[in-house]
């Protein structure tokens, strides 16, 4: 991976024990060393965004990887409130779920997701998956200032 | 009744002729015997014993009798025989009434007889006065034969038009029970018909479920078992020998295959609960889109794609796109050799097009030319030629749905050419 001078975040929204470690062990085998934060649902994540209670002080991440099927919240759920709150609309939410139903696709790009990517079973291709959301997104792009940790 | 024939009334004597037949005494005003020569009617005067003592012209005409042949007899000549004791009766009846005239045949039909013995209907009045040697009757008398005929004509007329009007009546009284009962049965097919909308409603709602479903929630385990076969193969691989991953392959081949499956079962359930209204669609048009879409494998291939004329037909655009693209990659990849050629044309049958997608590939024996529409039914193994077997049975779904047919004729060797058929639809009404 290319030098990352910015110490950027990722927050994964995730409730799957399985999903959160294959996404953690495709981090892992891309050699990627951004810190990884992770909600177990839609509500524990906006505490997390908003600094709530234990996550007082956290800073912002610079991105956000979001489940759709959530327990509680669900991703859709999650998503509108990000994009209604003033604090947290600037940062990018990557849609990554299993869904490749084309309402789901709608709703979310509707939500403002900045992108949908369906999960691939083929762990290689999950792989390669990070590794692109990865390059692209902390490295190719640039991120408004308040995004920055 | 006596007969006693008054002598100042008629004269038997004089010539017929001169008064046309009446026969007066009353010689002061000519006029008088020219009305009663000149009457069309009948006009008969009869004294109380009932003997006729005037008989005018258009008496003779009616009953046939000359005058002179029949002054001085009786009045029962000239009546059927059946009706002379009635006669008799009203007449002395009459004779004794107040008023001085009156209608005959007050009780029924009255007939006279002629000369000749036949019978004629009648209608006549009868009138008296007292002259000088008593009552003088006279009874004006018209022959109604033909008016009865007429009425009769009218009569049956009539009754043929009420008997017509009630066969009529009757027929669409028929007619009516008939519409009735099959305006009933419409509102039950209706009914039936709005109710298996409602199910299939529900079932296309069930299924849409369960499409969600099977893109959630089956995926989810299947891409863990994947996953994480294929990661513990990825750290484990130096530490683990051949069979293990031989067997890792496995698992991994059988869960991407299940996934494909789940993926193709939901394209297949889309096309009933997913489709598009239908509008008119340029086949060309989808032709040139499917030739874009499969580039890379018409390239690979050297495939040669050909279109003859293609029709506007009504239909789903997506739908019409995907069932070309099926036929023409499926043309592309049953190919025999290097540069498959592909063609499609398009016929008018019977309210329809028939679109062919004709090649010259491997065909397909006969034996299965009906099991290859089957969802997941395949004729080659994985490793001859990929693909679930979904391509051909959605193709069947999306040509049924717009109301046709599709079928395969091919010799195995020399090609197969596919064929469908889009029935002509008006244009959608829009809701």
């Amino acid at each position: 991976m290319p030098d990352r001078q910015r110490p950027i975040r990722i927050l994964l929204v995730e409730d799957n024990p399985g999903d959160v470690r294959l996404t953690i062990e495709a981090f892992k085998d891309n050699r990627v060393d951004t810190p990884l934060d992770v909600a177990r649902d839609g509500v524990e994540a906006l505490a997390y965004l908003r600094q709530e209670g234990i996550h007082a002080g956290e800073p912002l991440p610079g991105l956000i990887l979001l489940d759709l099927n959530l327990p509680r919240m669900d991703g859709g759920e999650v998503l509108a409130a990000i994009k209604a709150d003033p604090a947290l609309q600037h940062i990018p939410v990557v849609v990554l779920t299993t869904s490749r139903a084309e309402q789901d696709v709608q709703r979310a790009y509707l939500l403002q997701a900045a992108c949908f990517i369906t999960k691939p079973v083929d762990f290689e291709c999950f792989i390669q998956a990070v590794k692109l959301i990865d390059a692209f997104w902390l490295s190719v792009v640039t991120l408004p200032c308040g995004a920055r940790g | 009744m006596s007969a006693k024939p008054g002598p100042h009334l008629a004269s038997p004597s004089a010539p017929p002729d001169t008064a046309g037949g009446a026969r007066s005494t009353r010689g002061a005003d000519p006029r008088f015997d020219q009305i009663l020569a000149s009457a069309n009617d009948a006009i008969i005067s009869i004294d109380e014993s009932q003997r006729i003592t005037l008989f005018n012209r258009g008496a003779e005409r009616i009953f046939g009798y000359a005058a002179g042949d029949i002054i001085g007899r009786p009045l029962d000549l000239l009546i059927p025989e059946r009706f002379v004791a009635r006669h008799g009766t009203q007449v002395r009846d009459f004779s004794t009434a107040s008023e001085a005239s009156r209608m005959m045949a007050q009780r029924g039909e009255i007939y006279g007889r002629r000369q000749d013995g036949s019978e004629f209907p009648a209608e006549a009045s009868i009138s008296k006065f007292r002259g000088p040697e008593g009552l003088v009757f006279t009874v004006i008398l018209r022959d109604i034969t033909e008016r009865r005929a007429a009425e009769r004509i009218l009569r049956d007329t009539h009754d043929e038009l009420e008997r017509r009007v009630r066969e009529r009546t009757a027929e669409l009284e028929e007619r009516n029970a008939q519409l009735q009962q099959e305006i009933q049965e419409r509102r039950r097919a209706e009914k039936l018909l709005a109710e298996q909308a409602r199910e299939l409603a529900r079932s296309n709602a069930d299924l849409e479920q369960f499409a969600s479903v099977a893109s959630h929630d089956l995926q989810e385990p299947l891409r863990m078992v994947a996953s994480y076969t294929q990661l513990l193969g990825r750290r484990y691989r130096s530490r683990l020998d051949g069979d293990a991953d031989e067997f890792m392959g496995f698992i991994v081949d059988g869960a991407l295959r299940m996934q494909r499956l789940i993926n193709d079962l939901l394209a297949f359930s889309r096309v009933g609960s997913r489709g598009k209204g239908f509008q008119p669609v340029d086949l060309a048009a989808c032709v040139a889109q499917v030739r874009v879409n499969l580039r890379s494998a018409i390239e690979e291939s050297g495939a040669q794609i050909e279109a003859a004329a293609l029709p506007v037909v009504c239909a789903d655009a997506t739908q019409m796109e995907q069932l070309l693209q099926n036929l023409i990659g499926n043309a592309i990849k049953f190919r025999q050799g290097p540069a498959p050629r592909v063609h499609i044309d398009a016929r008018r049958e019977d309210a329809a097009w028939r679109i062919g997608v004709q090649d010259d590939g491997i065909g397909i024996d006969p034996r299965y030319a009906e099991r290859i529409f089957v969802i997941f039914q395949r004729l080659h193994t994985a490793a001859e030629y990929p693909g679930t077997g979904i391509g051909l049975a959605i193709c069947k779904k999306i040509v049924e749905r717009h109301g046709g047919h599709i079928e395969v004729h091919s010799t195995p060797g020399e090609g197969a050419r596919f064929s469908f058929t889009l029935p002509d639809r008006e244009e959608p009404p829009h809701a």
